[in-house]
Order: structure tokens, then C-alpha cells, then sequence
């Protein structure tokens, strides 16, 4: 495994900015933000880029994650420090369960059926407030201690970029790995992966674990970040937010979910004033993306750079 | 030929394919012992290709028992069916088209973690099939020729016992339908072959037996000049040109 200077160059760039935004409270914040999708973007891509599949109900994993973190720190008494794994995981093993239908499924079936899956949870998130408090939603949310003084502004920004970073790490790792290689066979064509000797359930199965863990961490720290959680930061919304980030950078590469992370999810904020014209905004952007540039653009820059070898 | 008792490679006893009420596959009853090469022909529809399907994993029979090396076979999944050594090709050509020749071949090799074929293995498999011009080349772009060799690359590296090919010179020129013949011939040395051809050419210079399916029924089962004669598959198969 080899690291090119820029990459590592960028990735101190990645780690360093927060203390460049230390004063600005609202340019820090959109940068925290910005980390979480790169993380979030990072996930998906996994199984959107390299294994093919398209999950919308990437968003309802991490609202299980944020409201199970809450209600088990609330419930037990624990620490936010050991809630996280505990509500990671269990977050996760529900995103494995709700993969299972990709076993059977594949392609545009099986985004059909996560789209399903995740409009039901959205509903189930509203109709149990015992434990999500409704369409009301939680807010006040303390944000995590270290050493008995609360992570805040850019010390929760750091911390965000840290997570990104490994993220990237991780991904960067299981794509160069058997593994990896493994999940873009089962993309190409998963009946020929299988006749080679490829356990294409238990792959897609590790593959659906390791997006759930993205989704499910990422969800615990936007829960604590942002201070308020409610349905709607979980909806399909989300989902498909997400989705863009991977799709408008360059699905199954590295870089391109990073830089569409970086591109589009300050926008929002940028573009406060023009108000409900943002969702236009992204609307006309996935349909630019998907006639366009169906690589993405580091996807269109690859192909570009391969053409003019 | 075979000592008798031996465990023969593939044993398939009362096999049964069901689609709702179409039987495509009806009580077959089948050996091969390693070593041999088999042929498989019969008109479209007569279950050939299920057959293939059932015993490498991809459908489920609906009764009857298959063996591969004396293992049961019955409820394997496919992926695990490679681990015993059988290995098949597909009717319509089936490679990574988007992925590079060396990262097809290097796909089929993550099979292996440690006991896969050593490397002077490989260099002269490369060889032998003239793949190494094409490794830097991606899949979709080279002849159907070189796929078709890339496949039988894919399997080889997989360590078959069993090779089992599903029409391996569909769609080639008559040319390399020759040159495929030669390569199948010396692939014999490597693993034993299963073939399903509608090109009497391959049947007739590869088999040393051959198995006719019609409508879902072995008919018959014998070499090569006593199947090609036999009235019934000439009536229903071959055709009055043939006799």
C-alpha cells in the first residue's frame, strides 16, 4: 500500500482546518457538518460504489444509532463514551438484518426496497416517541465529555475531522484489499463472482456490517454535534443527500465522495436565503449528474485523464 | 478404461429438475470418472444447460442424488461446489467486461489464500492461452476468442478437477472454432472436461463419450460413432444430412 504525497498532504489539510476556523463559528460549524458527510459519503460509497447496491435507508441506520446512543445514555446512566459502540453496533447489526434483502435483490429492486425500508422507519421514529419523543424530537443534547470538560466548537470539529480521516483510511483499505476486491466482483456480475469461488451472501453481508458502522457512528456524533436530533434529520432526505455527495464526486473511487462531500454540503448554509429553492437546487443537480456525468466529477476526470494518456 | 469400484468423478443418480409442472430435468442417471471426456448435445430446450445449472450449484433438483468424488453435492452452494473442483463457463461469454484482463484473472486467484497455483503454474497457463499481450487490455475490449480463453484462464486457476463448458466455441470463427478444439484438447491434460456443443466438429474430436439429452430424458449414452448412428438422436437432433 503506497501514500502519494498530495494524499497526504490533503489529509493534513483535512486535519488542520479546524483551527483555522476556530473564531468562525458558523464557517466551523459548516465545516463540522461538512466532516460528517464526508464520513456519511465515504460509508455508502462502500456498498453503492463497490458493491453496487444503492441503500436509502443508509439515513434510518444512523437515526437507530442517535436515538438508541440517547436512550441508552439517558436510560443506564452511561457514560457517552460507552454508549457509542454499543448503540454503533447495535445499529449496525439492525443495518445487516435490513440488508438481507439485497441477498435476493439487486439493483434498481433493491433500492426500491430500501426506499421502503427507510420511509417505514422514518414513520416508526415518529410513531414511538417513548424513545425518539415524536416529531418533537430531542433536543438539548449534551455534548460528550473528556475528562469532565465537554467537547465543543472546535474541539468537536477536530474530533469530527479525526473520524473523516479514519474513515477515508478505512475505505481507502478495504477497496485495495481481497475484500475490496472481492465487493466490485459481486458488482460486475455476482452469478460469475459466485461460479469463481466468491461467497457473494457473506460478502454482501460484511460489506452491509461495515456501511452500517459508518452510518451508525456517524449518526452518534451528528446527534451530539448538532444538539437537536428529530425524524426529519433522518428521512429519506438524508438518504438522498448523501447519495448525491458519492454520485456528484465519483462513486467508487476514493476522492470523488470527499469531494462532493466538500462541494455540496455547505450549500445548504451558503444558500440560507434562497430557502426552499435549495431542494430545487438538488433536484436539478441529480438529474444533471445522472444525464451528464454518471462517473461523477473525479469519475469524468478519471476517464478524461485516461483518454489523453 | 476404469478399474471397476473406482469412485467415479461425477455420479448422478435419479436427478429431477422441476419447473411448476415442466419437468426440465427427468430422473437422469449419469457417471463420468475422471480423465474422461465427456459430450453433451441435444436440441434447445432439452435441459442441457439446467443440467449444468443443477450440478454446479446455480438451481436446486427437486430429487435425486449427485456426487462429486464420492462427496454428496445436494445442498451446496455454488461457491462451495468450486471448492471441491468443478468449475463451469457460461453459453453466452461471461468475464469481468469493465475490469482488466490481469484483474479477472487476479479475481478468480482471490479464491486462493495460499495453496492456489505456484507462479511458474500461471506463467506457463498464461502461456499456453497467449493471454499475456491483453493482461493491460480491459476484458470488454478484446476478441471474443481471447475471452473465451480468458474464462478457461478464470477456471484453471481455480485448481478444477472438473471443468465443465457450456458451448466453449458459441459465436467463434471457424478458424479459432479449430484453434479452440486444439486448446480444449490439451486442456485435458490440466482437468477433466464436460462440454455441451451443438457443433458436431467439437463433439466428435473431443468426446470419448456422449450423453443425449432430449426433452429433459437421456436417450442415449455411448461414443461418439455410436451415438452420431443411433436412429433416434438423428431423428430428433441431428437430422438426415448427418447420417
Amino acid at each position: 500500500m503506497k501514500i502519494k504525497p498530495l494524499h497526504a498532504l490533503l489529509t493534513l489539510a483535512l486535519l488542520v482546518l479546524p483551527f483555522l476556523f476556530k473564531d468562525n463559528r458558523f464557517l466551523g460549524f459548516i465545516l463540522g457538518i461538512t466532516y460528517l458527510n464526508i464520513f456519511w459519503a465515504t460509508g455508502m460509497n462502500i456498498l453503492y460504489g463497490f458493491v453496487g447496491l444503492m441503500p436509502l435507508m443508509f439515513a434510518a441506520i444512523s437515526g437507530i444509532a442517535a436515538y438508541a446512543l440517547l436512550y441508552f445514555i439517558a436510560e443506564w446512566h452511561i457514560n457517552f463514551w460507552f454508549a457509542l459502540p454499543v448503540a454503533t453496533l447495535f445499529a449496525s447489526f439492525i443495518g445487516v438484518l435490513l440488508g438481507l434483502p439485497s441477498l435476493r435483490l439487486k439493483g434498481f429492486y433493491f433500492t426500491l426496497c430500501s426506499l421502503i425500508i427507510q420511509s417505514t422507519l422514518t414513520l416508526a421514529f415518529i410513531f414511538f416517541p417513548k424513545f425518539t419523543n415524536g416529531d418533537t424530537g430531542i433536543n438539548q443534547i449534551s455534548p460528550p465529555l473528556w475528562f469532565g470538560e465537554p467537547i465543543k466548537g472546535y474541539a468537536f470539529e477536530c474530533m469530527l475531522a479525526l473520524m473523516a480521516v479514519v474513515g477515508i483510511g478505512v475505505s481507502y483499505f478495504v477497496y485495495q484489499s481481497n475484500l475490496g476486491q472481492r465487493f466490485v466482483a459481486i458488482r460486475e456480475d455476482d452469478v460469475l463472482a459466485e461460479s469463481l469461488g466468491i461467497n457473494v451472501v457473506i460478502n454482501r453481508v460484511v460489506a452491509f456490517f461495515i456501511v452500517s458502522l459508518y452510518a451508525a457512528l456517524g449518526g452518534c456524533f451528528y446527534a451530539t454535534y448538532i444538539g437537536f436530533i428529530s425524524p426529519r434529520s433522518f428521512d429519506v432526505l438524508s438518504s438522498l443527500n448523501i447519495w448525491l455527495f458519492v454520485a456528484f464526486g465519483g462513486k467508487a473511487t476514493i476522492a470523488g465522495p470527499v469531494i462532493g462531500s466538500i462541494l455540496l454540503a455547505p450549500l445548504p448554509f451558503l444558500l440560507q436565503s434562497l430557502e426552499a429553492y435549495k431542494d430545487i437546487l438538488s433536484g436539478v443537480l441529480i438529474v444533471l449528474i445522472t444525464l451528464l456525468m454518471p462517473g461523477g466529477i473525479y469519475g469524468t476526470y478519471l476517464a478524461w485523464r485516461n483518454a489523453n494518456k | 478404461m476404469n478399474q471397476p469400484g473406482a469412485i467415479p468423478l461425477l455420479s448422478v443418480k435419479d436427478l429431477t429438475l422441476r419447473f411448476g409442472g415442466l419437468y426440465a430435468l427427468n430422473k437422469i442417471n449419469f457417471e463420468m470418472h475422471a480423465n474422461e471426456s465427456l459430450g453433451m448435445i441435444g436440441p434447445n430446450g432439452s435441459g442441457k444447460s439446467s443440467f449444468v445449472n443443477v450440478l454446479t450449484g446455480h438451481f436446486k433438483p427437486f430429487s435425486g442424488e449427485m456426487q462429486f468424488a464420492g462427496q454428496s453435492m445436494l445442498g451446496k452452494s455454488a461457491h462451495q461446489l468450486v471448492g471441491l473442483g468443478l468449475c463451469r463457463t457460461y453459453q453466452a461469454v461471461r468475464v469481468f467486461g469493465n475490469l482488466s484482463v490481469q484483474r479477472n484473472i487476479d479475481t478468480a486467484r482471490l479464491f486462493f489464500a495460499e495453496e492456489g497455483i505456484t507462479e511458474h503454474q500461471y506463467a506457463q497457463y498464461l502461456d499456453w492461452l497467449k493471454l499475456t499481450p491483453v493482461l493491460g487490455k480491459t476484458a470488454k475490449d478484446i476478441t471474443l476468442f481471447e475471452q473465451r480463453k480468458l474464462e478457461l484462464m478464470m477456471r484453471l486457476v481455480l485448481k478444477p478437477k472438473l471443468i465443465m463448458l457450456d458451448e466453449p466455441v458459441g459465436g467463434l470463427a471457424t478458424s479459432e472454432v479449430s484453434e479452440m478444439i486444439q486448446l480444449l484438447h490439451e486442456l485435458k491434460a490440466y482437468s477433466s472436461v464436460f462440454v455441451i456443443e451443438h457443433t458436431m466438429r467439437v463433439i466428435k474430436e473431443l468426446a470419448d463419450r456422449v450423453v443425449v439429452l432430449i426433452a429433459g430424458e437421456k436417450i442415449a449414452d455411448g461414443p461418439p460413432s455410436q451415438i452420431l448412428s443411433n436412429q433416434r438422436v438423428i431423428k430428433e437432433y441431428l437430422g438426415s444430412a448427418h447420417a
